[in-house]
């Protein structure tokens, strides 16, 4: 996992009042938050309305968070509140605890099995996150020996530029550099998935 | 959000060392800059972040649209949202004589017109609730010798959370030492307090003479902000 310290930059920034420094530390974070809360709850649509409360409150408590524990860990305390408060928060309404009954009565008319994907997955969007996988592994095993080294050892071990430079004994520099050029080799092979679809704006 | 043009390779390369943590202050601007004129830049993050999450774990393979859609229906909300601003203590300026007995024939005399205004305090009042909190403070202590500057010591409090408004006094060092806090600055604005302005002013002319004699009603005990170096 990333080093507390990798976030350090931009969360002085969201202190300082950069909101958009606060929306790439969402990027980073969306895909991992979402699957614990998906763990946590077994209603798969609530998943991004959870999450999206989670940022939000992150968002506003961001005076608070001090760096005494990684960003992660503190957003992810954020992410369980969140999910135990709406659980309960349905769980005492008796009004939604009806409508859900007569949701899934509905359910049992359609199609949905007892296979439901997690995630509210399409087969469409599984296999495109296979395929993502899978264009990542080859993309992988095609870099160089260096290059393969250098964001291996940054994005599974977690090493600084420091350490791995000492590690392959190379400038930081070069470090930075190779892991860049990996990350590139990566993402072109990415392109045509990831842009696929019209109306994907970032 | 606007589109803007292709990323070069330069910004391409800062957006990478940033995901690592590994990029300087001027960098980060940039890379700020670029997010929010460049739907390239953006798009690029996504994929550096996407690599790094697929690499730890495949099961967070993700479609972009998706994770485009999450961001767009979040930005919206954010809009909503007041800024939340955490102002970061200034660093740590250099001691500066206040009193005449000082200023004669110091070289440091010149600079004691500055001290004054980087006088500064945010009074409770000004406060909007929760959504500014005070970094620290600095606060200097000079030795009794004036133009002696190397015997300062600093001590800054901690970072305190949002919603009271907290001045952390955190060293009067030795005797008969003058205590200058240092300006606090909420998103780079300077908060002023007048009735502290005319208290200083008032208290400058005393040379040796602690300030803050005893403790006033805007400071409160170093004992509930432990002094961090």
């Amino acid at each position: 996992m990333n080093a507390p310290d990798a976030d350090a930059p931009l969360i002085e920034r969201v202190k300082r009042g950069d909101v958009k420094a606060f929306e790439m530390l969402v990027v980073k974070y969306q895909r991992r938050i979402e699957r614990l809360i998906g763990r946590m709850v077994r209603d798969v649509d609530l998943v991004p309305d959870i999450a999206q409360e989670t940022f939000i409150r992150a968002y506003r408590a961001i005076p608070q968070f001090r760096g005494e524990s990684a960003f992660y860990t503190w957003l992810y305390r954020i992410a369980v509140n969140t999910a135990k408060k709406t659980l309960g928060e349905l769980k005492r309404d008796p009004l939604i605890t009806e409508s859900a009954r007569a949701i899934r009565d509905d359910d049992d008319e359609t199609s949905r099995t007892e296979n439901e994907l997690s995630d509210g997955e399409t087969p469409e969007s599984l296999l495109a996150s296979k395929q993502v996988a899978e264009a990542v592994n080859s993309a992988i095993e095609a870099l160089s020996d260096e290059l393969r080294q250098a964001i291996t050892l940054r994005e599974i071990e977690g090493l600084s530029y420091e350490e791995i430079a000492e590690s392959m004994n190379c400038p930081i520099g070069t470090v930075r550099s190779r892991i860049f050029r990996a990350r590139e080799a990566i993402a072109l092979r990415l392109r045509p998935l990831l842009d696929a679809r019209q109306g994907l704006r970032w | 959000m606007p589109n803007g043009s292709e990323i070069n390779a330069s910004m391409a390369e800062q957006l990478s060392a940033l995901a690592d943590g590994e990029l300087e202050d001027t960098g980060v601007s940039a890379v700020l800059g670029a997010w929010r004129t460049s739907e390239s830049a953006r798009s690029r993050w996504h994929s550096y972040q996407l690599i790094g999450d697929v690499l730890r774990s495949e099961d967070l393979a993700s479609s972009a649209g998706k994770d485009a859609s999450f961001l767009a229906a979040l930005r919206t909300r954010l809009a909503g949202e007041p800024v939340v601003l955490a102002p970061e203590p200034l660093v740590p300026q250099p001691v500066e004589p206040m009193w005449p007995a000082a200023a004669n024939g110091s070289a440091a005399g010149g600079r004691t017109a500055a001290a004054g205004r980087r006088w500064s305090w945010i009074a409770p009042s000004a406060v909007a609730a929760g959504f500014v909190a005070v970094a620290g403070m600095l606060m200097v202590t000079q030795a009794p010798t004036p133009g002696v500057d190397s015997g300062a010591t600093l001590a800054s409090s901690r970072p305190s959370t949002a919603g009271a408004v907290v001045a952390g006094v955190s060293a009067l060092g030795a005797s008969g030492s003058f205590v200058e806090p240092t300006a606090l600055v909420a998103n780079g604005q300077l908060i002023r307090d007048a009735r502290l302005d005319r208290y200083l002013a008032a208290h400058k002319q005393f040379a040796g003479v602690s300030v803050l004699g005893t403790p006033s009603a805007f400071v409160r005990s170093a004992a509930t902000d432990a002094p961090k170096n």
